[in-house]
């Protein structure tokens, strides 16, 4: 009898290994203080804070969820963390300056590398890098389609995202928007890409079949500065960070109209949406907090205190 | 040494959308110093045109004329000037260029602002946005040395320090503020073309004037008063260190508290 609970319960954790159950663990990059904050997401406590390296920005997970991947701009690379055990694996040679990245399906990062006007793609289980792919100056957001297709990369000072085939790893479009573009998100089925422009505070879709823009609109919000978007599950709503405007704009995203907006902390920057669309997670880079948003109340439910000058999040579950 | 930028846009009318679209040159004369932090400015400025211009179908090239030469020239697509206030004056009142952006670099004269003349754009801060700068930060700072400058080497803030890093690593000097403006001059003049898609200079005098939204990484999109003047922040300069920004803190009117602030 014993014997056979034991086996079972092996059994159940090799699978739940396999499967990667959920830690609910929310990781956010402290760009000043060269460490990560490892939230419970559950309790809205920081369980413990690891130091990763100079310069953290960009912070993402494996398409299994168990690996973690920290963009360390100022050692040029990418440091790899255990999800579960939180132990540093290793560091991945990422190139120059590597600002901020995106998981492919296959496993593959796609990430900007800002000083070097530059894609580069990295296999993160041989750390080869794939490919450099020239975009323009200061490249930023980067996001793969879901399908894995293609992959948009902001670049801020040529004011353009450009469109790269994921199989040639060419660049077959580039698409003027407006100035200094920073933050992608594709819709579920990936028909729609959106795009955010920091000084031209404008946030526009782009129809991924003809690589057009279809909508535009300007943020009517006071001092903003768009940069992270999050879609609700369902593609209804958008979220947008506002920088110094120390919001989060809720946006129709179909129509782009404004419906609301939500007090958050000061310079807020990255943003991490729950799997279920319930909570959203924002970086206030200068409140060094990081503000839970209950998306049913539009409203930040808890500010929990992190390292110094927050940038970005990623959420096991 | 002078020197007179002319903006050549030799191919007129519309460039294709298309991703490899047929390579369209842009040829910019240029007269004047080819030495210098403006000169390197512009070499700054060509070079991200260009990159852009590779995504987009541009070609930009730099050519050096004499002022001489440039007035013997009828079609004209923009002009940029980094020479004495009374030469750009004569100059942007020509009639054959009565239509076109005559873009003064450097020259901090106000009478360049005071004239109202419509088809002349200033990148400089004119001498009164400094002082009117350097008067609000007396206001609490009496007996600071400080000097208003429009571009330092330190200046971090709106990706300032990458444009610091990119152009220091490109020409081994610092950025200053004649590299900023000679950068910000081909740069406005390549983002014109790129988003109005011609080089009718009628239109990029239209677009400059009324739509464009620079973004010159020194804080909001950057716009020009009626007076022909770039809109900017300025920075307050002491022992080499920037101590504030104007227009300071609670000052009314913005931007529009440093300098003329319209011909009206």
């Amino acid at each position: 009898m014993k014997l056979k609970q034991l086996l079972l319960s092996t059994l159940l954790l090799a699978s739940a290994s396999a499967w990667a159950e959920p830690t609910y663990r929310l990781f956010v990059s402290n760009e000043k203080s060269n460490s990560v904050s490892v939230i419970d997401s559950r309790t809205g406590e920081v369980e413990t804070t690891l130091e990763i390296g100079d310069r953290p920005r960009g912070i993402g997970l494996s398409p299994d969820q168990k690996t973690l991947y920290v963009a360390i701009s100022a050692e040029n690379a990418i440091a790899v963390v255990d999800v579960a055990s939180l132990k540093l694996l290793g560091k991945l040679n990422a190139g120059d300056d590597p600002e901020t990245f995106d998981v492919h399906p296959n496993g593959n990062l796609y990430l900007s590398n800002e000083d070097d006007a530059k894609a580069t793609v990295i296999n993160p289980e041989t750390g080869e890098i794939i490919e450099e792919i020239k975009v323009g100056l200061e490249p930023e957001g980067v996001a793969v389609s879901p399908d894995g297709s293609m992959v948009l990369v902001t670049s801020e000072s040529t004011n353009m995202v450009h469109v790269i085939d994921t199989n040639a790893h060419k660049v077959v479009a580039n698409i003027l928007v407006a100035a200094r573009p920073r933050g992608l998100a594709f819709n579920t089925d990936g028909s729609r890409a959106y795009v955010s422009s920091e000084v031209g505070n404008e946030i526009a879709i782009i129809d991924m079949k003809t690589l057009k823009i279809t909508k535009k609109s300007v943020i009517d919000i006071d001092k903003s500065k768009p940069m992270a978007i999050r879609l609700s599950p369902d593609n209804k709503t958008l979220y947008l960070t506002t920088g110094r405007a120390a919001k989060v704009a809720i946006m129709d995203a179909d129509t782009l109209e404004l419906k609301a907006t939500v007090d958050v902390g000061k310079r807020v920057w990255g943003a991490e949406l729950s799997r279920d669309g319930s909570t959203l997670y924002t970086a206030n880079g200068v409140s060094n907090t990081v503000s839970v948003v209950d998306t049913a109340l539009q409203k930040s439910v808890k500010e929990i205190e992190v390292g110094n000058a927050p940038w970005g999040l990623a959420l096991d579950d | 040494m002078r020197a007179i930028i002319l903006l050549s846009m030799l191919f007129a009318g519309l460039l294709s959308h298309a991703v490899r679209a047929e390579t369209v040159e842009v040829r910019l004369h240029y007269v004047g110093p080819t030495e210098g932090t403006v000169w390197l400015g512009l070499q700054q400025g060509l070079n991200e045109a260009n990159l852009q211009g590779e995504f987009l179908g541009q070609k930009y090239t730099l050519e050096p004329i004499s002022l001489a030469d440039l007035e013997s020239l009828q079609s004209v697509t923009a002009v940029l000037m980094a020479t004495n206030a009374a030469q750009i004056m004569e100059l942007a009142q020509l009639p054959q260029f009565a239509h076109v952006p005559v873009i003064n670099i450097v020259a901090d004269d106000d009478n360049l602002r005071a004239a109202c003349l419509p088809n002349l754009l200033s990148i400089a801060a004119s001498n009164k946005m400094k002082q009117d700068a350097l008067a609000q930060w007396h206001v609490k700072h009496a007996n600071s040395k400080a000097v208003a400058q429009g571009w330092h080497k330190s200046f971090e803030k709106f990706a300032a320090s990458q444009l610091n890093i990119r152009f220091t690593k490109a020409h081994g000097v610092a950025m200053d503020d004649n590299a900023w403006a000679g950068w910000v001059a081909v740069k406005l003049l390549s983002d014109t073309v790129a988003r109005i898609q011609t080089t009718d200079a009628a239109a990029m005098l239209s677009y400059l004037r009324n739509d464009i939204a620079f973004d010159g990484q020194k804080g909001d999109g950057a716009t020009f008063r009626d007076t022909g003047q770039l809109r900017q922040l300025l920075l307050l300069v002491e022992n080499d260190e920037i101590v504030a920004e104007a227009p300071l803190r609670g000052v009314k009117g913005g931007l529009d508290s440093l300098g003329l602030q319209s011909c009206k």
